[in-house]
């Protein structure tokens, strides 16, 4: 089976993030990583075609740096890679990335296409959705499980409550949690060889995609008024103070 | 400016309190409020959805809604669109309501903005970066309808007392094999979300000295809802928990809206897992405890009347 | 097989490895780390030395009974030192067998006792033969000293003279001859072969500080066929390797000692070494050679993954072995092949590798600019890029940097530095990793490549003085960078503080009360031979020290080394917590230390147990026994 992981190269994620003076976010600062919760889904992707047969595609969108993302995945066992790196594409918004990234699974057959459930930087969640009706494929997000059925998937689906199994055609495209898996570490062997796999260098215009406008503009930024950082109660009004932090952050 | 719409999440036993929220904020932008509702439970749900705002309820209570998520909704909520062409749709920013705004736009070739914390109007939304330490206005373009996921709790709903209209709609359903069917439904509240998965994570630590005090974490992750318990490596290394608890460097990596913990001292092993939460709550009676120094509240006491005290005030909140 | 396989560069400093010989294997130094073992070893090492002799007079004597060893042969001095070491041979196969079967010590659990039992009886015949052939040539009047020999003489009363003892005298002289002779067969095939493997098994040992690694260079770039990730199967092992495996006796002496092992894991560096052997000797080295039979990987074919993960390279195995195997050295290289071959490891420690490899390039994945958070208020020297270093760089580390409790320490150094008085400054945000636990993971490429920048980063700012307070960090400053191409002259606090005490450059002047008992670090003590130091800053303090039992070369690991500390515990109880318990055995009320990853672990282990005992490192205690800026 064929499979095609989409994986974002993400600013490094221990790092302070920042906006440049377009109040875009800096994302070719050089020191980013393969986004962590696009391990899980790689990692899926290795076991299904290491007991199927097959070969894995790895496609990333990002500047020239996203480059080290790609041979990550690589030395981690994918097969290919494909880079789309296009200066007109930085700040590109959902749609757009999603336009693209969908010209880019389309160019080769593929029976799957895996995507982590929301990236580190964005958490937007719904790039990979958008792909699945631009390819006009059926979808299941929040995957924590996926095993081959028949001709198609059976999924296990996270919910609110506890999970569901869908059962899903062929091909699919799936989001997955983080910790479905249990992501390997690329080993030595794994990085020579990676060098001596094929990354195909893409830009927006190689797939067609020629409206880049993005419907998105940062009207403003502000910071945030200070939170009660680091703030120390005790006794009597600790209570109501985290019940207030709770309803401030929206979980009650 | 046409309408404004509320993708309303229903369920057989009424509204989703996230529809009633949007409804209420879709109402004080002004104009038109429609919801749409698709699945069991959508025409019964029209007396509250309008009762919030919606004059208008696009009600089916098809199962295929709840039986393929995602696809039909999208389709059908398209085929309302292009009919009625309103201006904005607000979604609940939850996995289901993603998958319908996420496929509506390769449709409609719309703006779609996620993780918006407010609506102030047609064609701004705001939101939260970095940890909340920045608000940022984005202003929305393009054709119409503009597309907003609004995170949960962003709104108090506020009945307004009106009525609504049941429009019954017609679902639109693909072939099957663009479709995903779900087969089985699986319940597992006793043992809430996933660690990694859930809003708000608890975690225990030596403070709670024995196995018997997590009772207590857990009926504090009940009453939240979308809450799971954890434990920092001491409480694991003494046996009150199992491995799968493990927070931290050699355990599991969180990143919550809400980490609280209950006597973990906040050692380097366990915060590598858990500095990633938006919000840091610590309980522990040291007030020279290094976790009371990243929290972002900080509570110095005793955790065996907090945490009670707590789920108390949590449940009497959400009630109301 | 030994002569095929892979080389090591053994050889240089000659002088050191021939003192090596002359105290080991003839001083039986480290035999006699152990009493009555010692003993008893050395009355049959040194006996057979003497006695070898007369083995060859035996052997004459069957050609021609009149036929002796020239100018020895008949000397009464030699005849009187035979009858000593025959009869002290025969006293220490004794105290053998009252060691193996009245002790019954556990370090010989999964040792072939049968076959040593064997051995012991065989070497006991040879010389019951030679006393009983003397006797009967006594008996006989064929004796040229009878009084130079005692015991003979003794037993020559049970012969007569006549036809009887001659065939007699014939019988104990070819019977002395057939066993040894009959040994010498049966040796390759036993584990009595240390007799031949021992002396240049321990020639051929590492010189210099145990903490060392040999570098294994990994161009990625370079060549395929010339890649070779550790120790895959037996064609990898180098010949050191290989002599270790034939040089073991099974005493178990590694055994006893070893952490893991006493904590109820699977790991016994004697069984592995065990193992090893067994697995190594039941290969055709002709067909190894020819390439005509596929090796099977010693892991898990030999060894277990676990017995590979559980090892602390503490080096306690290392110091007790008689014969100077090289335990960890070869677990390390096993690892090697594991990590960076397979990508077959403990999954939780994939955290740290990925945070040392990663943006931040620390274990933790902690933020590159929060190194300096511990300053605070602290007047320090954060040495900016283009600036030259003063006399001592500050080496902080990542746990001194990051961990709550090893930041104590960072400061009362940093502050014990100022009053001193020393020109001293940190690299701040510039430092990272020296890859340490990388390289005791096993991956020495992730290592090699932080090594190859920390040094660059040194020459740059033109460090020529380290001070560390991490005994990992300062044992890989000192002993490994060299490979790397650093010229420096590394310190551990402790011996900085010692010297600074000794130079009144640091008075102290409250004197503390209180006992306190030290924890030697084993990437200190055992590995770098610094126990003096944290003892002497002990003493300044006032403190009353008191010593564990497993004190100085003996200590007994806190459970964080060889990576330990980034990996899940498994066995029956816990290495920090028995440690622990030992401590608060003393009765002291301080435990000091003087390694942050002892610090973590012993004081993870008196929370767990509920214990008053503070556990503090030695220039915390000594910061407070100083009043004025340098106290906390």
């Amino acid at each position: 089976m064929n499979i095609t992981v989409l994986a974002k190269f993400v600013p490094n994620p221990t790092g302070t993030p920042q906006l440049g003076a377009d109040n875009l976010l800096m994302r070719d600062a050089g020191d980013g990583a393969l986004d962590p919760g696009d391990e899980y889904g790689l990692e899926l992707a290795l076991q299904l075609v290491e007991s199927q047969g097959g070969e894995v595609t790895v496609v990333t969108m990002g500047p020239d740096a996203a480059l080290a993302g790609v041979r990550r995945a690589l030395a981690m066992g994918a097969h290919k890679g494909v880079l789309i790196t296009d200066p007109s594409l930085r700040g590109a918004d959902a749609l757009v990335t999603a336009r693209v990234l969908a010209a880019a699974i389309a160019r080769h057959p593929y029976d799957l296409v895996i995507a982590g459930a929301e990236s580190t930087d964005g958490y937007t969640g719904t790039v990979p959705v958008t792909i699945a009706e631009l390819l006009d494929i059926a979808s299941v997000t929040a995957a924590r499980k996926l095993e081959l059925d028949g001709d198609g998937y059976r999924v296990e689906r996270q919910t609110a409550s506890g999970y569901d199994v869908l059962r899903s055609p062929s091909p699919t495209l799936v989001t997955v949690t983080a910790g479905a898996t249990e992501p390997r570490y690329p080993s030595l062997k794994g990085i020579m060889a990676a060098k001596a796999k094929p990354v195909e260098s893409l830009s927006a215009a190689d797939l067609g995609v020629v409206d880049l406008t993005s419907m998105q503009s940062v009207a403003s930024v502000l910071d945030a008024p200070a939170k009660a950082g680091g703030e120390i109660v005790t006794g009597d009004e600790a209570v109501g103070r985290i019940a207030d932090l709770l309803q401030e952050a929206k979980v009650i | 400016m046409g309408s404004i719409w509320v993708y309303a999440g229903v369920t057989a036993e009424g509204p989703d309190p996230s529809a009633l929220e949007l409804l209420t904020k879709a109402r004080s932008i002004g104009g038109d409020v429609a919801a749409v509702a698709l699945g069991p439970g959508a025409t019964a749900a029209a007396d509250q959805l309008g009762a919030h705002g919606a004059a208008t309820v696009y009600a089916s209570d098809d199962t295929v809604f709840v039986d393929q998520p995602g696809r039909p909704a999208a389709h059908t909520l398209h085929a309302l669109v292009q009919q009625h062409t309103p201006s904005l749709i607000l979604f609940a920013g939850t996995y289901d309501a993603r998958d319908v705004a996420g496929r509506l736009q390769a449709m409609t070739g719309s703006t779609l903005m996620a993780n918006a914390t407010d609506v102030l109007d047609a064609t701004h939304g705001r939101t939260e970066i970095f940890g909340g330490t920045k608000i940022v206005d984005v202003e929305l373009s393009g054709p119409e309808p503009r597309l907003v996921l609004v995170r949960p709790h962003s709104f108090a709903p506020e009945p307004a007392g009106g009525s609504s209209t049941v429009v019954p709609v017609v679902p639109v359903v693909g072939d099957g094999a663009t479709t995903a069917t779900v087969v089985e439904r699986h319940s597992e509240v006793a043992s809430g979300p996933k660690l990694e998965e859930a809003s708000v994570v608890i975690a225990g630590g030596r403070g709670l000295g024995g196995p018997e005090p997590f009772a207590m974490l857990d009926e504090l992750a009940a009453a939240l809802g979308n809450a799971a318990v954890g434990a920092s490596r001491a409480a694991v290394d003494a046996g009150w928990v199992p491995y799968s608890y493990q927070i931290g460097q050699t355990g599991k990596t969180v990143k919550p809206e809400v980490y609280i913990s209950a006597g973990v001292s906040g050692a380097l092993q366990h915060v590598v897992g858990m500095k990633g939460a938006k919000r840091i709550v610590a309980i522990n009676k040291d007030a020279d405890a290094p976790i009371l120094k990243i929290a972002d509240l900080g509570v110095v006491g005793d955790l065996f009347q907090i945490v009670p005290a707590l789920t108390e005030e949590v449940r009497k909140r959400a009630n109301s | 097989m030994i002569a095929a396989a892979r080389s090591t560069p053994r050889t240089g400093d000659v002088g050191t490895r021939a003192r090596r010989e002359l105290t080991q294997v003839l001083g039986q130094r480290k035999l006699f780390q152990r009493a009555l073992p010692g003993t008893m070893h050395a009355f049959i090492f040194w006996g057979f030395l003497v006695l070898f002799p007369t083995i060859v007079e035996a052997m004459l004597a069957i050609v021609n009974p009149d036929w002796t060893l020239p100018f020895i042969g008949d000397a009464p001095w030699f005849i009187f030192m035979v009858e000593v070491f025959a009869t002290l041979v025969a006293v220490g196969v004794a105290i053998a067998f009252y060691i193996r079967k009245v002790q019954r010590p556990d370090r010989f659990r999964g040792s072939h006792m049968a076959e040593a039992d064997k051995i012991l009886l065989t070497i006991l015949t040879i010389v019951a033969t030679l006393l009983l052939w003397n006797a009967t040539q006594i008996a006989l009047g064929d004796f040229a000293h009878p009084n130079a020999a005692p015991i003979s003489n003794a037993l020559s009363n049970l012969f007569g003279t006549g036809q009887p003892t001659e065939a007699l005298e014939r019988v104990f002289v070819w019977a002395h001859v057939l066993i040894v002779l009959g040994f010498l067969t049966y040796l390759p095939k036993s584990k009595h072969l240390h007799i031949i493997t021992a002396a240049p098994n321990v020639f051929f040992a590492k010189n210099g500080p145990g903490g060392h690694l040999t570098p294994e260079r990994i161009d990625l770039e370079g060549p395929e066929e010339d890649m070779r990730f550790g120790v895959a199967t037996a064609k990898d092992l180098s010949k050191k390797q290989l002599l270790d495996l034939y040089s073991c006796t099974e005493c178990g002496r590694c055994q006893e000692v070893c952490p893991a092992w006493n904590t109820g894991k699977p790991l016994s560096p004697k069984l592995l070494i065990m193992n090893l052997r067994d697995h190594v000797a039941g290969i055709d080295p002709a067909a190894m050679a020819a390439g005509t039979i596929e090796l099977q990987p010693l892991v898990p074919n030999a060894v277990t993954d676990e017995v590979v993960w559980d090892c602390v390279t503490c080096g306690a195995c290392v110091q007790e072995c008689p014969v100077d195997i090289e335990h960890v050295d070869t677990i390390v290289d096993l690892r090697r092949n594991l990590v960076m071959a397979e990508s077959r490891f403990p999954t939780e420690a994939g955290t740290m590798l990925r945070g040392i490899e990663g943006p931040s390039e620390n274990p933790w994945g902690q933020p590159a600019a929060a190194r300096t958070e511990w300053i605070g208020d602290i007047p320090v020297r954060v040495l900016q890029p283009g600036e030259q270093a003063p006399e001592y760089l500050f080496w902080v580390g990542c746990a001194g940097a990051f961990d709550d409790r090893a930041k104590k320490t960072t400061q009362s150094v940093a502050r014990l530095l100022n009053a001193a008085g020393i020109e001293w400054a940190v690299l701040g945000s510039r430092e990272r990793c020296t890859g340490d636990p990388a390289r005791r993971m096993g991956h020495e490429y992730l290592f090699q490549g932080l090594a190859e920048q920390n040094v660059a980063t040194f020459a740059e700012a033109g460090v020529r003085k380290v001070v560390a307070t991490c005994a990992h960090c300062f044992n890989t400053l000192a002993n490994e960078y060299p490979d790397y191409g650093a010229k420096l002259e590394v310190v551990h606090h402790t011996e900085l503080l010692t010297h600074l005490l000794a130079n009144k450059r640091l008075v102290t002047t409250s004197g503390a009360s209180g006992t306190v008992t030290y924890h030697d670090a084993c990437y200190l003590g055992r590995h770098n031979g610094n126990f003096d130091a944290p003892r002497d800053v002990l003493g300044a303090t006032g403190l009353n020290a008191t010593e564990m039992e497993r004190a100085r070369e003996r200590s007994f690991c806190c459970g964080a080394g060889g990576a330990r500390m980034w990996m899940e515990e498994g066995g029956d109880a816990r290495i920090n917590d028995t440690r622990f318990a030992e401590a608060a055995g003393t009765g002291a009320d301080t435990l000091a230390v003087a390694c942050p990853y002892c610090f973590v672990m012993l004081d993870d282990a008196a929370k767990a147990a509920g214990s008053d005992m503070r556990v503090a490192d030695v220039a915390t205690l000594l910061a407070e026994s100083i009043s004025g800026p340098a106290g906390t």
